[in-house]
């Protein structure tokens, strides 16, 4: 149970001169005043079990997403190193690459696909998911007739039952309405109980993070300001 | 990095063949004839280009509608996935922004989408061969490894374009310009060969591969003549060349793309 899952060493992530220019732009590009760099993550290490469960806490714009995206392999860090140990990694995020013309029935297959699960996996959980999502006839009609809150059940039920061995969270536990909620809720729980799977939930809800987590990292300005049992954390980051 | 492009093509391949699946499918889905449409929407244009060439402009050139269309689909498949390819990232900016994904998978998707088209157009291009009774022989063959190239080609310089295209804003307004000046650069309504003065015609011909492309299909169609082989050989390197600089790029900075849109 001691094996790490994530590592990460030294990171630092910069949107420096990243913008993207026009001609117009080119030209006075040369002043550096204009090359502003943002650290958006300024030196963070950390290491993950396999099996913990890291709650990430922070006000906005202090780097949580940045930090979850980077994990996920989204962004190429400016130096340090993420290390995944070869586990399944999914960003469990609103609606990957829906098809807003296509059925929901199409688009799980098509999400499935991008997260990189075969064509019968899928298959074999489409019932399942179909279930959870709790769409019922919904499910042959093009998305883009369902509601935001529909949208985003589907978009959850995808992750949550397809199961990767780490699950990166953002703020998705809000999705829906309180019935669905709880059972998202509820799934996480069930999720998280099965010991080899590895979450890290980006959350501002305090009781959440309570409830789920049994560590917790506080990030602010892009470095870590204190790491550690769920509840000391959260107790120094109410009292800032 | 070839073991990288095979390694990726491995695992994403399903999702590409099932992403332009559905990419053709949304596009037909909420119109009342459906699938027709795939039909009927190049069979219009062929309509329109035969009216032309035989009512204004009164051609007399055997076999001028096969002539016009075989150039026009070659060139409609080459300019709408190059134009395609600019804005590729950030028209995918909700896959880009969430899950990692190989940045040149985006442009295979829109190739199939594209080729498909093109596979539809070849169809009715062989009813108007047919319906003009053009004498075929096994010199039809030679149309494979001049598609080849343009594929080759095609590829490459999408990649190219798209990595770019993420980075300078107005480079889709450049391509367009260029799009349009290369398209009258092709001869796609009239035939370079005997139009254009004579050493500029070979030069158009050499130099401008969608022009050498067409010319060399159209001769194989029509007039039973293989292609010019030294000349198809020096496109097939440079399109090899442009596809391993654009797959070079999209590795080294594909992470710094969800940065930027």
């Amino acid at each position: 149970m001691t094996e790490t899952a994530i590592q990460v060493k030294d990171l630092y992530i910069s949107y420096r001169n990243l913008n993207r220019v026009s001609i117009k732009k080119l030209r006075r590009s040369s002043n550096p005043k204009d090359m502003r760099v943002f650290g958006a993550i300024n030196g963070i290490s950390l290491e993950v079990k396999r099996g913990e469960i890291v709650g990430l806490i922070g006000r906005n714009g202090s780097g949580k997403t940045t930090l979850l995206r980077a994990m996920a392999g989204i962004f190429a860090p400016n130096s340090g190193t993420i290390n995944t140990y070869g586990n399944t990694i999914s960003l469990l995020s609103i609606g990957v690459g829906f098809q807003s013309k296509l059925s929901g029935r199409e688009n799980i297959f098509l999400s499935g696909l991008l997260l990189g699960y075969s064509e019968a996996m899928i298959r074999e959980k489409l019932d399942e998911i179909i279930e959870f999502s709790e769409l019922g006839d919904f499910i042959d009609m093009p998305v883009q007739t369902y509601s935001s809150g529909m949208y985003s059940k589907l978009a959850f039920s995808i992750t949550a039952i397809m199961e990767p061995d780490i699950m990166l969270v953002d703020e998705v536990l809000s999705v829906g309405d309180a019935k669905f909620k709880k059972k998202s809720y509820n799934k996480m729980m069930e999720l998280i109980a099965d010991h080899s799977r590895t979450v890290i939930i980006v959350s501002h809800s305090a009781d959440v993070l309570r409830k789920l987590c049994n560590r917790a990292i506080w990030i602010n300005k892009g470095k870590i300001v204190k790491q550690g049992d769920v509840n000391e954390v959260m107790e120094a980051y109410e009292n800032q | 990095m070839v073991r990288r492009f095979v390694k990726d093509m491995k695992r994403y391949i399903p999702y590409v063949l099932y992403a332009s699946k559905s990419d053709l499918k949304s596009e037909v889905a909420n119109s009342h004839l459906n699938w027709l449409w795939w039909i009927l929407d190049p069979l219009c244009f062929m309509l329109v280009y035969i009216f032309i060439a035989l009512v204004v402009f009164r051609r007399t050139t055997p076999y001028f509608p096969v002539f016009v269309f075989s150039g026009l689909i070659i060139w409609y498949f080459f300019s709408r996935n190059i134009r395609a390819s600019v804005t590729m990232v950030r028209s995918n900016k909700s896959i880009i922004k969430k899950i990692y994904v190989p940045k040149h998978v985006l442009i295979l998707e829109n190739m199939l989408v594209q080729l498909f088209k093109f596979l539809v157009s070849c169809g009715l291009l062989i009813v108007l061969i047919i319906i003009y009774q053009v004498p075929l022989g096994l010199n039809i063959l030679y149309v494979f490894p001049v598609f080849i190239v343009i594929l080759m080609l095609t590829y490459g310089l999408a990649c190219i374009l798209m990595h770019f295209g993420v980075f300078v804003e107005d480079i889709s307004n450049i391509i367009n310009v260029l799009l349009r000046l290369m398209m009258y650069l092709s001869g796609i309504f009239y035939s370079i060969r005997d139009r254009v003065p004579e050493p500029y015609n070979m030069i158009l011909l050499r130099g401008n591969p969608m022009a050498f492309c067409m010319d060399a299909v159209r001769s194989a169609l029509l007039e039973q003549k293989a292609p010019d082989f030294l000349v198809l050989g020096i496109w097939f390197a440079i399109g090899l060349l442009l596809c391993l600089i654009g797959l070079k790029l999209i590795y080294k900075y594909e992470n710094s793309y969800a940065k930027v849109i």
